[in-house]
Parts: C-alpha cells; structure tokens; sequence
C-alpha cells in the first residue's frame, strides 16, 4: 500500500504534502507510486474535495473514514475545525489487492476494512495532535505552508507506527 | 435545421471568411446530423492541400459543424413535413432540464458516495420523456428512442430494384431511397398502451433494413455442433463493431484536425471552445459514436429488437405477372435461402408495395393491378406512384435526399474509405423529386400509422393474454417454481442446465421463435419501442428470472438491460434509494453476464454507456452513479482510445450537470469534473487531436476557475506542472498543425490556449487575483479570446448555474 497524505487548506491549496509507504507486513515505508501516478494523485485528492463539502454535513465526527474512489484509489478525510482538511489517498498494491483472503483484514491491504479504517484514524488523530501544535506557532498564518522539520518527522513517525 | 433561417445563404457564406452569427441560434454547435445538412460549403477555406477531395466533406458533415448550414430555401429537409422536428430551442429547454439539475437541499443530500441518498433533483412522478432532454437531436436519450425503433424489413423483386436504380440508387435500392423517411416521420404517431390510454408521439420511427441482413449467429452452448445457422452472414461482426465505430469517430476526428489546420481559426473558434458547463450539449462526436454504436444492432437471437415487425414487399408497375411475383417473394420470406433463422418469428406482418412508374407507367392498369392486390392480400398494400427518371440538383423541383444518421459503422467506413482511394469520389448525396419524396412520406407515415402500429398493439395485447398474464398470476409462480425444482436434481449437474427436458433453452443456444420465453421478450421488445415502458418493465422482470433459470446468460443479461432502462425512464414510484439499488443489480448482472459469460463486448458497452445516460438525467445521486459506470467501462478496457477518451469527455459533462446548493454550491462536482476534462486532454493529447485536447483543457480551466478557491489545483505543485505540460505539449501540436498554413493563425492559436480561464475572472471578484499562480497563462491574451468567440453567448452556463442559486463565491466563505 501507497500513501499519499496531504493536509489542504480553506482554499484547496495543500499545507503540507507527504509521500509515503506501507511499515506493516514487512514494507519498507516507501511508497511505490510510478512516476505517472504522481500528479494523478494529487489530481484525484483535489477532486475528492466535492465529496468532502458534501460528506461533511452528514456527519458528526471530524473523522469522515473513506469518503472516494478513483480506480484504485481510495482518499479518507479528517476534517480540522478551521475547514483544513487532512487526506490520505491510499493506494493498495495490484497485489496485495489480489492477496488471499487471510490477511484480507489487515492494514495495508484492504482499504476499507474495519481495521484499516481504524489504523488511519489513529494516524490522522495524532497527525492533528501535531498539527494544532505547528499551528500554535506565532509565526504561523492562516493557509500558509507549513514548512517545520519537525512536524514532518512526526508525521513520518506517525504513518510508520500506524500504517 | 431549426435555426437554418438565420444564416446567410449559400453564395455569402462562401464569400465571408467569417461569419456573425445572430445570438439566437443557440445551437449550432450540436451535432446537427439529425437535420439534413446539404453538402457543406466547407471548402470556403482557399486551401485546398490538405483536405483531398471537396465531395469527401458531405462525408463528415454529422460531426462539421463549424461552418453552419446555409439556408437556402431548397435545403428544408425533404422528409420532415411542416409539422416536423422544430424542437424548442435551447431557451426553451433550459427552464424543463434545470430542474434536473437541482441537486437536493443539505438535508436531502445524498449521504455519502456510497450510500445515495435522496436528492434527485427530478421528480419522482416524472418520466425521462418529459424533461425535455428527448428533443434535443444530440442528446443520448433522443439516440436511445431513436434506435429502439420497429425495424422494417425491405424485400423488394428485381424491377423495383432496377426502378429505383434508374433514379440514381444503385448501391441499396429501395431501401436507400426509403431509409431516410422511416427516421424521420412527419407528424405524431398515437400509440395505445396495454391499458388502452392514447398517446400521441412526435418522434416516432421506424428503421428500414435490407430483409435477412446483420444476423448474428447465437452461441452453441456446450457442445452445439449442429449449428445450422443462415448462410453467408457475419457472425464475428459483434467483434468487430466497437472497432469500426472507433475507426468512423477516429476518421471524423482527424478530418476536423485536418479542418483546423487548414480553415481559418477565427471560423472555427465556437465549436472546440464551448463552455464547459454547458450540459445540455452533447459533444458531436460522441453522439456519432453512440449513433454508430446503436446502429449496428444485429439481428441477434437474444432481443428481438431488430427482428422485422414488418416486411415491405415491393413489385412495380413493369411486372408483368405482378400477382405472382408478390406470391414469390411472399415464399421467400418464409423459407429458403434468404430466410431467417428459426428464432425470428415469422409471422411479422407483410405490407404489400405497387411502385407505379409516373414517367412510362399506365396508372389506369396499375390502379387495376392495386385494386386486384387488395383483394387478395388484404388492406395492408400502398399504391407509391415514384417517376423513374433520375433528378439532378439543378432541377428545379429536387430536393436532397438526406443521409440516413442510422448507417452503420462499417457503411459510413466503406464510404470514407472510397472518398481516400477513389480520386473521382462521387458525392454521396443524392436528389429526388419534391413530388417523390411526397409520395414517399404518405406512404412510410400510412404504413406505420394503419398497419405496423396496430398490428403491434395488437401483437402486444394478444401475447399479454395468452402467454404473459398466465406467467403473472398465481399458478404461474407455480409453474416456474415446479419447473425449476422437479428435475433440479438431476439437471444440476448437467451443462447449462439445457439437457433438461422442461427448459425451452435449445442447445443451440437459443429459444425457438414460439417458445413462451421468445414471445415474452418480443412482447416485452414491442412494449418498449411502442413506449409502453411499465409493461415492458414488468414482462423483463419475469423473463430475468426465466432466463437466470436457464442459464441462458444471454438472454439474461440483454433482459436486465433493458429493464433497467425501461425502469430508468419510466415515471418512479419507489424512493430515490430503492430505486438506485435496483438498477444498480440490473445493470450489473447485464454488464457481467455480457462481459464475462457471454464475453460480447457490444453488449457491455451499450449496456453500461445507456445506463450512465440515463442516470445522468435522473439527477442527484443518479450522477455519481452514472460516473461509477462509467469508470467500470473505463476499468474493463471496452473500447478503444478513441471511446475512452469520449468517454471521459463524457464523465466530465455528468459531474458538471451536478449543481450545488448554497453559495458554495456545496455538493456540486466541478473538481471531479475538470479532473475528468484533464483525464480526456491527455488522452487526447496521445492521439494527437489537439482540437479536442484543447476543448477538454479550456473545460477544466473553467471549471476550476468556478471553485470558491478560485485556483484549482494550482497550488498543488506536481498537478498544476502537469496542466502547464499538456498546455504546452498542446500548443506544439496546434502550432505544428498550423505551421502548414500562417504564421498568424499560429499565434492566434496559442493566445487561445493560453487564455481561456481569463474571461472567467471578470465575473469573480478581483481580490483574489493577484493570488492566482501565472502558470496557465500570461494575463495578456484575455481579450483576443472573448472577441473571437462570438460564436458563443457563455449564458448557458450561468443560466444554469443561477438556477441553483448564486454559485459564485461569496467574500465571507468559509476561507
């Protein structure tokens, strides 16, 4: 599985972007889009924000699990209470998707299974934790770009615990 | 064909290198291939390098719709009375189809992508035919009603056929000369449905076919070795058919690449830069390729759709033994050679034709003759006086006969292919007396209406009697459930179940013609065409599980098609969910039964591609629906690159047709779509059709410029490089295209490319601009853009999207 985690601010434009890989199952946290796939996705999680304005309103959590699918894409969406939204568009391997059906429940293959959905949960959770402290900085405006070293280790820390 | 009256003649057009066109003529830009174009005046450009042959333009004239028609007087279309297709014109229609597109309030919101909720913005009382869409000759569900029609089979003697070869068909015969006039009937058509309530259709057809043509053998379940199949017919046709539509859209594709690069850029401004949220226009190339796609239904053994209702049996007044010609042809079409296979019933109905020749005839012995006719084969016989001799367009009273939009695929690619080959092409277009083409019209419109309806109503109210209501009530349930468990047993194991003796399924692989199940899915077939949708609906209902039963998966899934389109377009009772849920089953076990089981490609495209249609007009959540179809197409490589692209084009315009509520007209799907126009671009690209690459750009740069945020996806930074990359890849191709020509049209070109978002900005608010990133283009060329695009009043789109409240972003937004 592929990640693609992208926080986007009130107007569509992404705070902060991040590429990353499956740690579970053996992977080796890098992710494994081809070079093609590279502006897709960001295509396809922009695109995703229709679903997101429309979703948002159904539901009372910030978490809104797996709002899209484009092919074999799937986004899920964390919304932040100033409209910043935290989405993840993962994207299962062509062969972990035809995996057999014992680990067909574990993280990093099934998308939309109860324990990955779970699993994203816990990593947005503490990727918001960190982000409502990035925020926190004097220094920091409204949609601006969050730039801090910090914050991406621990974004990074946070996809290879959980995802 | 409607607006023909506002463009200047002939000689003036060919004279101005560009034309004014007043703003009420709202719909030049469709495919107006419905209308009967006379030969374009297309070689109005002085260049005649690259475009070989003048006649080969009439060629292309469904999709050219650049230089719009001149209005002559003499080229009113020969075979729509007065009374004919003078559709509303987009004014009109827009207030009908922006209900469709009123999404639903937050409330009533869909609740998710995968659970829709209510939101359909169509009433739920309402059927598809009412919404307006059905006259709008592009549109995809004017296609669908225009290609289930009552074929009509054509078997004319040998003298007809030199009769009307003499008037200058020599390729088809009677059948050429009459196809044009079963598309277009004059006047209302009054069908009576199984209740016996009258409705009068304007649109009514018929489709002329040449008698035992385009039969498609059925597969031999397991081990059918006795396939005794009629002589001499294509059976791997269903293969090839998606090919040749793609080669007949690729052909009409390069020819307007072709038409770019030599005709005068500011000519061709309004069609490849229309706004793009214009979903009320269907792109003319993908009408072509659904037209294409529709035509070439075969006479196949799963639907009946194409099996003859009738069969015009024509003599002419040079017979000399006229009775006894009509008695052989009458035995011809019972058996023998020509015949058909045994699934098609035989026992269509014969409509007896007396061509009289005006010119050399004696209309005293041919009245004689007809007269004698009806007293032998009763009522069902038309006298048609035709003169014999050949009309000229210089004569004073000959009109062009128009091309028929129903040709075929592989017809249309026969006739582009000898406009390359042949140096002396004849232009296709033919010219008939305004006297013969009277005549013709009294006769199509007296055969439908006093024999081919009624004898189809009654055909529909017998059957309903007999075989269909015994199967609804109890002891029919009972019939089915005994059937299926007393042999189950022992059948289980057995192939397909067709070795069980209660099954009607042949081993052959098809139902013989006057099994119970054949006559249900004609009468469910005669139900459709004649728009009696809740019978068909509920005859496919009880032939799905029947089939299902048999494991005929052929007829399974042609059956569930159909009755999800017939549910798709009828008036809806059931709630939005329930509804969305039940044609979802059907068109997935049509999609899988045609893709994987029966592995006809045909079936699965037209399949799915109608149903995205018509989810599409249904609105609300029906559009994400449709746009999942869509993908699964995509997904299963159905077509070619050409279809995908359409296709995508397609998905675009679906997403676009999804309004929003509020001022952030939340719930709309702009990003989907200008992420879908980008998708078509690039593929476009790839193929090297710049023009429609740089339409399908110009879409998404709208559509992104629309958003609250106003930039898209601009500041995302390997997405916007790539925008920048096909612009760029877009204006070598255009520029490369035109290098042939003038440096000028070059330049013009590129400004264009580059400054189509440009005009958008004026309507949003200035504060926001400055943080728009340079990348789609330099400020500059706004203004050269707007002025040569007056082709176009940009009304459509904020008609429509005033309609579902103020779109435009509010300063106070949620930023």
């Amino acid at each position: 599985m592929s990640y693609y985690f992208a926080i986007v601010g009130t107007q569509d434009n992404p705070l902060f972007e991040y590429e990353f890989g499956t740690s579970k199952q053996g992977g080796d946290g890098q992710s494994r889009f081809t070079e093609q796939a590279r502006h897709l996705n960001q295509f396809v999680l922009h695109s995703s924000l229709d679903i997101v304005e429309e979703v948002q309103w159904t539901s009372g959590q910030l978490y809104l699990k797996v709002i899209d699918k484009f092919f074999n894409n799937y986004i899920s969406c964390f919304m932040t209470a100033g409209n910043v939204k935290l989405m993840l568009l993962h994207q299962p391997t062509a062969v972990a998707a035809g995996a057999s059906t014992r680990n067909s429940t574990s993280v990093g293959v099934n998308p939309t299974s109860p324990q990955t959905e779970e699993a994203i949960k816990n990593f947005f959770t503490e990727v918001y934790e960190n982000y409502v402290k990035a925020i926190m900085s004097p220094f920091y405006k409204v949609n601006m770009e969050i730039q801090s070293p910090v914050f991406r280790q621990r974004v990074a820390a946070a996809g290879r615990k959980y995802l | 064909m409607r607006h023909r009256d506002h463009h200047q003649p002939h000689h003036q057009l060919q004279q101005k290198t560009r034309q004014s066109l007043p703003a009420d003529s709202p719909h030049h830009h469709l495919s107006q291939s419905d209308a009967s174009l006379p030969p374009l005046p297309f070689r109005t450009v002085n260049d005649a390098r690259r475009v070989s042959n003048p006649a080969a333009a009439s060629l292309f004239r469904s999709t050219l719709t650049l230089n719009t028609p001149p209005g002559s007087p003499r080229s009113a279309s020969p075979a729509t009375g007065p009374g004919g297709s003078s559709s509303p014109a987009r004014s009109m229609t827009l207030p009908l189809t922006g209900s469709i597109f009123g999404g639903g309030s937050i409330g009533g919101g869909p609740g998710g992508p995968g659970g829709p909720g209510g939101g359909s913005g169509l009433g739920k009382t309402q059927s598809l035919l009412d919404t307006g869409a059905a006259d709008n000759p592009g549109d995809p569900l004017h296609l669908l009603l225009r290609s289930f029609v009552p074929h009509v089979a054509i078997h004319a003697s040998e003298d007809v056929e030199g009769l009307v070869r003499e008037k200058g068909f020599r390729r088809g015969g009677l059948w050429e000369l009459l196809r044009p006039f079963g598309e277009r009937l004059p006047g209302k058509v009054t069908v009576r449905d199984s209740n016996g309530a009258a409705r009068a259709w304007g649109d009514f057809a018929v489709r002329f076919v040449r008698f035992g043509e385009g039969v498609e053998l059925p597969d031999p379940v397991a081990g059918g070795d006795k396939a005794n199949g009629p002589p001499g017919e294509k059976g791997a046709g269903k293969v090839d058919l998606i090919a040749q539509v793609e080669t007949v859209v690729e052909r009409h594709l390069s020819y307007a690449e072709e038409a770019y690069s030599g005709a005068e850029a500011e000519q061709l401004e309004g069609t490849p830069t229309r706004p793009g949220v214009d979903v009320d226009a269907t792109s003319p190339y993908y009408a072509l390729y659904l037209r294409r796609l529709l035509s070439g239904m075969p006479l196949a053994c799963h639907e009946s759709f194409a099996h003859p209702v009738a069969c015009v049996m024509a003599i002419s007044s040079r017979n000399p033994s006229p009775i006894e010609a009509l008695q052989r042809l009458y035995k011809e079409t019972c058996q023998g050679e020509g015949g058909l296979p045994a699934w098609v019933d035989g026992d269509y109905l014969r409509y007896y034709v007396l061509v009289h020749d005006e010119e050399n005839g004696d209309i005293g012995k041919s009245m004689a003759l007809f007269d004698q006719m009806k007293r032998n084969f009763g009522l069902h016989c038309h006298l048609l006086r035709l003169r014999s001799s050949q009309s000229a367009e210089t004569d004073d009273d000959s009109i062009p006969l128009p091309p028929s939009d129903w040709m075929t695929a592989s017809e249309e690619l026969a006739d582009i292919e000898g406009s390359d080959t042949q140096q002396d092409f004849e232009d296709p277009a033919r010219y008939i007396f305004e006297s013969d083409a009277t005549a013709i019209r009294t006769f199509v419109r007296e055969m439908v209406t006093q024999s081919v309806v009624p004898t189809m109503e009654r055909n529909i109210s017998v059957w309903n009697d007999q075989v269909a209501s015994r199967r609804r009530g109890i002891s029919g349930r009972f019939m089915s459930l005994s059937k299926r468990w007393a042999f189950g047993s022992s059948s289980r194991g057995a192939s397909g179940g067709a070795s069980s003796s209660s099954s009607n399924y042949d081993a052959l692989g098809f139902y013989k013609a006057d099994s119970p199940e054949a006559i249900m899915r004609r009468l469910a077939d005669f139900a459709f065409m004649l728009r009696d949708w809740k019978l068909a609906m509920s005859t496919y209902e009880l032939l799905r599980s029947d089939f299902q039963n048999d494991k005929a998966w052929k007829y399974h899934a042609a059956a569930n098609e159909m009755a999800a389109l017939a549910l798709l377009i009828m008036p809806q009772n059931m709630s939005s969910k329930t509804r969305i849920e039940t044609i979802n089953g059907m068109i997935e076990q049509a999609f899988y039964s045609y893709h994987a089981r029966c592995n006809s490609l045909y079936g699965a495209v037209r399949c799915t591609v109608l149903a995205l249609e018509l989810l599409r007009l249904r609105g609300g959540s029906g559009i994400d629906e449709a746009v999942r179809w869509g993908i699964r197409v995509l997904d299963s490589n159905l077509m070619g690159p050409v279809g995908d692209a359409l296709l995508k084009e397609r998905l675009a315009i679906c997403y676009a047709s999804k309004g929003g509520a509020g001022s952030q007209a939340w719930g709309s799907r702009r990003r989907k779509s200008a992420l879908w126009s980008v998708l078509a671009a690039d593929a476009w690209i790839v193929q090297a059709k710049y023009v429609q690459a740089r339409r399908c750009l110009g879409e998404a740069r709208r559509m992104y410029a629309l958003l609250p945020g106003e930039c898209g996806v601009q500041s995302f930074g390997v997405a916007s490089d790539f925008l920048a990359h096909l612009n760029d890849q877009l204006k070598a191709g255009l520029g490369a295209d035109m290098a042939g020509t003038e440096g000028d049209y070059m330049e013009d070109g590129q400004e264009q490319v580059t400054s189509f978002d440009d005009e958008q900005t004026e309507t949003l608010d200035n504060r926001r601009r400055s943080r728009r990133a340079s990348l789609i283009g330099p400020a500059g060329g706004g203004s050269a853009s707007l002025e040569t695009a007056p082709l176009h009043d940009v009304k459509p789109a904020r008609l429509l999207s005033e309609d579902n409240g103020d779109t435009y972003p509010s300063q106070d937004g949620f930023g």
